[in-house]
């Protein structure tokens, strides 16, 4: 391959940003005047500066809490908002330009709102779609075919879409967002409200189209079961900054560097208040002869501070925690890994 | 564009199949459509049964604008229902999903309702002409038959790009929904009688910045054969279309500059 | 029960109003609107005449406003609370609970009447005054007959929407036939034009129903057309209908609560 062959990036976003400007409300019968003559504004920063790209084929995962601004960038990519700076490229354009270019190749579910027509039986909405996008005739049956088998749609095919559950408008929506053979599909919050068995139907779902027909993924999620079991990739989102941007893996060794290690005492071995002082660890929680003692990697290694503990102390048992995610994400958010 | 009718058709079609579900609803809501137009109509001639003339116009004359304004209105409702109910996309932020689509904005919000619920006034509003016709006995030159015929096509788009700008409104607020629909209904209420009753100031506002006076008031003029009182020639009578279009171009303009203000701020 | 109880309730209802202050300022633009336009058709009615249904030229502009102003204090259209908790279900809870349920609804409308008095019709009346001149009350005795009066309106029309919104107990469609309905209410309580304008048959007939208790007859008070024995003729009337209506909706709630035990919602 030659240096300037590299593949392009599907999704290429640089220094991107959205700064909203919120109106500032007056109180009072009188305000509400001035709210119509005079407004002030101030300015919110929903993204910040992020960069990163995004390979045919990935299947990314992005979280971060309620207002990280996570939905803005989907906005962004979609072409519904128009960036304050930075650079957004889709297939190489600029999607709020090309709007509609851009929209023909991609699909989007936004997991709070249907974009199926809420009076009318699932399998219209679907016809309409298959209308709107283009999509010739044999192309349709065969998609439909394959997700009605896959999402199991056939038993509420003919139902009103406001009579259908949480789970099975999600299994009609993402039907519709792939009839049209998107290459990207932007998930804002798939299996928000869903139940166990819910979910997992649609993690399926998403594994396969993504294996099977190499369509592009970029989810929202504060789920992490969904990043774990879906997604190569994870990015953290927060206050408008990508914190992170890389392998689960990776995650827990660049940020997980602290581990537990949980000790048993033998019987009368110490005064049941008293704390195990043990050097390059600290105990953080005891329950009667149960300890755990939080060490990081960079102090001490597991095999050393065992050594020590049994060295010191008559021990019953013992194993050793690795955080989990879902810690590690917490501290990230709260800024003190 | 042929893509587009067969389209809107198919939208605005299934859009019927799911309010078809409700057909009660549907037989009073044309009935109170004819109603409204009915009972508004009645006071007209409650007042005409106490006076001969309202400013020099008689009961036929004026029974002319209130039928031209009431056609042109309800068929401006029934294909801009869409942008009447678009104040709620906002509100709930499906105006995003429209965004996603390979289609148009306008287009789509266009096609997301007809509302032939709206024909029942359409009717009311050419029952009125036909009354005013049978007091009037107007005779129907060539001409006056071409100025009837484009006044009701202006007419409507001109209070379809009333209805539009109004809709527009709400990308920057909806809490003044209620304050912009004045146009619309004010304007209704306001062009169904002779405009020389008000001050000088509407007048000009209705012929120059929204010209509700292009639907019913100029053509009424030339049809019924009478002077304008500010000393307008008769062609202004013709005028309609050219007014509709100016209007209309303002309309699309005021859209694309809200969409692109919506595009810039989010919901 | 306590008349405490129905004070707190109506307090709340006005404070409730309060959020709505743009929506309040928006109505009050479309009242004025409305209030120019009407009032320009009729000063062009007495171009010709000195007086129409015993109405001059500035009775019927000062009547045009002060109609135009008790729109919302009357709320004459599209009040649909009641018929929105019978649909969503919460009614059952409603009825169940140990105080009247008309009392407890009549409370929260007077509530919200008073937060429409004054942000509402009392603007509006100001800048009918500003932009036409209306005639205003000369005696302290119409002020006082003017509240009375007023209180009557509210009940009468609130009595009429209550039993459009309980006809969602019996039908599906109750908002369409309340629209229907509030056709036949606003042309016949007098805001589209006085009552005596209607021809002198049809009039006696009109000035006798209950709807012409909900804007004509304060009006005219408003405007002294009704005084002495025939003010009190006016508010007892008023007073006749309000009582009538009430008994009958309260009636029409006794027959909804059977249902609901019956039926379980």
């Amino acid at each position: 391959m030659q240096p300037g062959d590299e593949p392009v990036p599907l999704i290429e976003v640089d220094e991107l940003e959205k700064t909203f400007r919120v109106a500032r409300h007056h109180q009072g019968f009188f305000g509400a005047f001035r709210n119509l003559v005079s407004r002030e504004y101030r300015e919110v920063r929903a993204v910040g500066g992020i960069t990163f790209a995004i390979e045919a084929g990935e299947m990314v995962g992005c979280i971060g809490p309620n207002g990280a601004g996570k939905s803005t960038t989907i906005k962004m990519l979609t072409g519904i908002l128009v960036p304050s700076a930075g650079r957004v490229e889709v297939f190489g354009m600029v999607p709020h330009r090309r709007r509609t270019d851009v929209a023909r190749r991609i699909g989007v579910v936004f997991g709070q709102r249907t974009q199926l027509w809420w009076d009318l039986p699932l399998v219209e909405s679907l016809d309409l779609l298959r209308y709107i996008y283009r999509v010739p005739e044999s192309r349709f049956r065969e998609n439909l075919d394959q997700f009605r088998a896959l999402l199991d749609l056939d038993p509420f095919l003919n139902t009103p879409v406001r009579q259908l559950s949480l789970g099975q408008r999600m299994r009609g929506d993402l039907a519709a967002a792939l009839l049209h053979d998107p290459e990207i599909v932007y998930l804002d919050e798939p299996t928000i409200g869903l139940d166990v068995v819910a979910k997992h139907r649609i993690r399926d779902f998403l594994r396969r189209i993504n294996r099977e027909r190499g369509v592009t993924i970029l989810l929202t999620t504060h789920d992490m079961i969904d990043i774990e079991q879906l997604c190569s990739r994870l990015l953290i989102i927060d206050h408008g900054k990508l914190l992170y941007d890389g392998g689960l893996e990776k995650i827990r060794g660049r940020f997980g560097t602290e581990r537990t290690l949980v000790v048993d005492l033998a019987e009368g071995e110490v005064e049941d208040s008293a704390p195990l002082a043990v050097l390059y660890a600290r105990e953080v929680r005891a329950d009667g002869p149960r300890r755990w003692l939080r060490f990081s990697r960079d102090d001490t290694t597991a095999a050393d501070l065992i050594a020590t503990v049994a060295s010191r102390y008559r021990l019953r048992d013992l194993s050793i925690e690795e955080p989990e995610i879902e810690a590690i994400i917490r501290r990230i958010y709260e800024g003190n890994w | 564009m042929i893509r587009h009718a067969a389209l809107y058709a198919r939208l605005v079609g299934a859009r019927g199949r799911g309010q078809m579900q409700y057909r009660l609803s549907f037989a009073t809501l044309v009935l109170a459509s004819v109603l409204v137009t009915l009972a508004e109509f009645l006071v007209v001639v409650v007042i005409f049964g106490r006076i001969p003339h309202l400013a020099g116009w008689s009961l036929g004359e004026v029974a002319v604008l209130y039928g031209l304004s009431a056609i042109s209105f309800a068929m401006a409702e029934m294909f801009a229902a869409g942008f009447d109910v678009f104040p709620r996309q906002i509100v709930q932020g499906t105006f995003d999903r429209v965004l996603t689509r390979p289609l148009g904005a306008f287009f789509q919000v266009l096609a997301s309702e007809l509302a032939l619920r709206k024909i029942g006034k359409v009717a009311q509003g050419a029952a009125i002409l036909v009354y005013a016709q049978h007091s009037l006995a107007v005779h129907w030159s060539p001409e006056r038959l071409v100025v009837l015929a484009l006044t009701v096509v202006s007419g409507t788009a001109i209070f379809f790009s009333l209805i539009v700008i109004c809709a527009t409104s709400c990308f920057w607020t909806v809490q003044a929904n209620e304050a912009v629909n004045v146009l619309t209904n004010g304007g209704t209420a306001m062009i169904s009688y002779p405009l020389d009753i008000y001050h000088a100031w509407l007048r000009r506002l209705a012929t120059f910045v929204v010209p509700l006076a292009f639907v019913s008031y100029y053509p009424a003029l030339y049809v019924l054969d009478r002077a304008d009182p500010l000393g307008l020639p008769a062609w202004v009578g013709f005028l309609s279309p050219v007014a509709a279009a100016a209007f209309g171009f303002l309309a699309w303009t005021v859209w694309s500059v809200g969409v692109r203000h919506y595009q810039g701020t989010g919901s | 029960m306590s008349t405490r109880l129905y004070w707190e309730i109506g307090k709340r209802a006005f404070q409730r109003q309060l959020a709505y202050r743009t929506a309040n300022l928006a109505g009050l633009f479309t009242n004025a609107c409305f209030g120019y336009l009407r009032g320009s058709v009729f000063i062009a009615l007495y171009q010709t005449e000195r007086s129409i249904g015993g109405y001059d030229v500035s009775a019927a502009v000062t009547f045009t406003w002060v109609t135009q102003a008790l729109i919302m204090v009357v709320f004459l259209w599209g009040w649909w609370d009641v018929e929105e908790t019978i649909r969503t279900g919460d009614v059952v809870s409603d009825l169940a609970k140990p105080f009247s349920y008309l009392g407890f609804w009549l409370a929260r409308d007077y509530g919200r009447a008073l937060y429409h008095l004054l942000f509402r019709c009392c603007p509006i009346l100001l800048i009918g005054e500003v932009m036409f001149g209306l005639r205003w009350p000369t005696s302290p005795v119409t002020w006082a007959a003017l509240a009375l009066s007023l209180t009557l309106a509210v009940a009468i029309s609130f009595a009429w929407r209550f039993t459009l919104n309980l006809t969602a107990f019996w039908t599906t469609d109750a908002r369409g036939i309340g629209g229907l309905a509030s056709i036949l209410s606003t042309l016949l309580c007098g805001l589209l034009v006085p009552l005596p304008y209607f021809p002198d048959t049809v009039r006696r007939v009109v000035e006798a129903l209950p709807f012409a208790g909900i804007l004509q007859i304060p009006a005219d008070v408003f405007l002294e057309r009704v005084t002495g024995a025939g003010l009190l003729l006016a508010l007892g009337q008023q007073a006749l209908w309000a009582g009538v209506m009430l008994g009958a909706t309260q009636l029409l709630v006794m027959a909804a609560t059977r249902r609901v035990v019956v039926q379980g919602g």
